[in-house]
C-alpha cells in the first residue's frame, strides 16, 4: 500500500494531468458540434485502419474460441445438409410415386418399408400400413418402377409383404411385345425366371414382362421386369427366360399397396371341380 | 493556503471576464491574444506544475461552461490543461522571480501558448477545410506570437517588482 502511495506521489503531476485530460475528452465526446463529429469519424477511420493493419496478428484466445464455434457450426450444418439431402431424395421418390398414383386407375395406399429380409429364400418386407389403413392379404405391392410383391400377413398397423425374390412367389406374366404368357418365379440369384415359355415362342432380350390378365391376384399391365437372357436346352420343351426385376428391391424405401382384391366369383369358378 | 486559492480563483474569474469581453477589441484580423494563458503560466511558475495544470483545467472548464467556445464543451479545458502542465515544467522555486521578470517568461508563455493553440485550433477548425498544418500556421502561430507579445507587459511589471 505504501509502495502504491509512493508511486502515486512520484507521478502525481502526470496523474493529475491524466484525470483532467480524461474529463476534458469525456466532455468533448458528449458534445455534438460539427468539429467533434468530424473528429469522431476520423477516430473511427483511424481505428479501422489500425485494426485492419494489425488484423493479421492472430489472437490466440479468440482463435481458439472461434475454432470451437466454427466446429460446432460445421457439425450442425453437416447434420442439416444430411437431413436436406435425405429430404430431397425422399421428395424425388415421393414425386415419382405420386406420378404413378395420379396415372393409375387403382386406389393406392402409400407405406414406408420399415423392415426387410433379404438373405433368405422367403424374403419379405414389412411396411407401416396395416388393417387400419384397409390392407388385406394378397393385395399387390408396387412402386413407380413396377411390381414388388404382395401382402401376405397384416396386423392393425403393419403388414408383411412377399417380394419377387421369394421362392413361394408366383405371378402370371406376359411378354409385352410378343404377348407370350408364362409364370414368373424366383429360383435364387438377382433375376427372376419366366416359366412355361415354349421354345417356339418369340422372346427376346430387352422385352418387357408385365402382369397378365390371367392373374387373379395382380391387375394386368404392371411391369415386372425386362428379359435379360434367353436360352434353349436341347431336348427340353420350354426355353429358359431370365428377367431382371424393374424394381430395385435392395433399395426399397417407399411402396404403394394397390387396393385390389381377387375377384371371389372368378376364383370360385376357376377352382370349381370339373364335372 | 485557502486565502491563496481564493485569491487565484478571484483573479481567474476576473481574467475570464476580461478575456470574454474586452480582449476582442485587441483583435488583429481574426487573431486575438490569450491573456488566460499568460495567467496560467504565471500560476504554474509561482505554484508549480499541479497548480498550473489545475488552473488550466478549471479556467478552461469555466470558459466552456460560460459558452465562450462555440458549443465545443471540453476543448478549452483540454488545451489549457496541457498549457498549464507544460508551463509547470519550468517551475523552479529558486528562480521563480527571475523567470517572471525575465525573457524566460516570454519563452514559457510562447511554449505553453503554442501547445495550447495546436490542440485548440486542430480541434476547433475540424471540418473547416483547413488541414492540421494550415490550422497551426494560420491561427496557432499568430495567436502564439500575439499572446507572447502581450506577455511582455506583465513581464516588465514583474521585472520592476521582483528583479530590480
Amino acid at each position: 500500500m505504501r509502495r502504491l502511495v509512493d508511486i502515486v506521489l512520484l507521478f502525481k503531476e502526470y496523474l493529475v494531468l491524466i484525470v483532467y485530460v480524461v474529463i476534458s475528452i469525456l466532455l468533448l465526446a458528449l458534445s455534438d458540434s460539427p468539429q467533434v463529429r468530424t473528429i469522431r469519424s476520423l477516430t473511427l477511420g483511424t481505428m479501422g485502419f489500425v485494426e485492419d493493419a494489425f488484423g493479421f496478428i492472430p489472437n490466440y484466445f479468440e482463435l481458439k474460441s472461434e475454432n470451437r464455434i466454427l466446429r460446432e457450426q460445421n457439425l450442425t450444418l453437416s447434420e442439416e445438409l444430411i437431413r436436406h439431402r435425405e429430404a430431397k431424395l425422399e421428395n424425388i421418390r415421393l414425386h415419382q410415386l405420386l406420378a404413378l398414383k395420379e396415372d393409375a386407375p387403382f386406389t393406392y395406399l402409400s407405406a414406408n418399408v420399415v423392415g426387410k429380409t433379404m438373405s433368405l429364400l422367403q424374403n419379405t418386407i414389412t411396411i407401416d400400413a396395416g388393417e387400419h389403413d384397409g390392407l388385406k392379404p394378397n393385395m399387390p405391392i408396387v412402386t413407380d418402377a413396377g411390381l414388388v410383391g404382395r401382402v401376405t400377413t397384416t396386423s392393425s398397423g403393419y403388414a408383411v409383404g412377399q417380394i419377387l425374390w421369394n421362392k413361394d412367389f408366383r405371378a402370371s406374366a406376359k411378354v409385352e411385345r410378343g404377348r407370350v404368357d408364362g409364370i414368373v418365379l424366383w429360383e435364387g440369384g438377382d433375376y427372376l425366371s419366366l416359366k412355361n415359355v415354349a421354345k417356339t415362342l418369340d422372346v427376346q432380350v430387352g422385352d418387357v414382362v408385365i402382369t397378365s390378365e390371367y392373374s387373379n391376384l395382380f391387375p394386368p399391365g404392371i411391369k415386372i421386369g425386362v428379359v435379360s437372357k434367353t436360352s434353349q436346352t436341347p431336348g427340353a420343351l420350354f426355353q429358359t427366360v431370365e428377367i431382371t426385376p424393374s424394381v430395385d428391391l435392395v433399395r426399397l424405401e417407399q411402396v404403394f399397396v394397390i387396393v385390389h382384391t381377387p375377384d371371389s366369383a372368378r376364383d370360385t369358378l376357376e377352382h370349381k371341380p370339373a364335372r | 493556503m485557502t486565502r491563496r486559492i481564493f485569491f487565484y480563483s478571484l483573479l481567474s474569474l476576473l481574467f475570464i471576464i476580461i478575456d470574454s469581453t474586452l480582449v476582442k477589441f485587441l483583435a488583429v484580423g481574426n487573431i486575438v491574444p490569450d491573456i488566460l494563458i499568460v495567467w496560467i503560466v504565471y500560476v504554474a511558475i509561482r505554484e508549480g506544475q499541479i497548480a498550473g495544470t489545475t488552473a488550466g483545467f478549471l479556467i478552461g472548464l469555466s470558459m466552456n461552461l460560460m459558452g465562450t467556445t462555440n458549443g465545443i464543451v471540453g476543448i478549452a479545458a483540454l488545451a489549457k490543461t496541457f498549457a498549464g502542465f507544460t508551463a509547470g515544467y519550468f517551475f523552479n522555486e529558486n528562480k521563480m522571480y527571475s523567470m517572471l521578470g525575465g525573457y524566460q517568461f516570454i519563452v514559457i508563455v510562447g511554449v505553453a501558448s503554442m501547445v495550447h493553440n495546436i490542440i485548440y485550433f486542430i480541434i476547433f477548425l475540424q471540418g473547416s477545410g483547413l488541414s492540421w498544418m494550415e490550422s497551426v500556421l494560420y491561427y496557432g502561430v499568430p495567436t502564439t506570437v500575439y499572446t507572447a507579445a502581450v506577455a511582455l507587459l506583465p513581464m516588465f511589471a514583474f521585472a520592476r517588482k521582483y528583479v530590480s
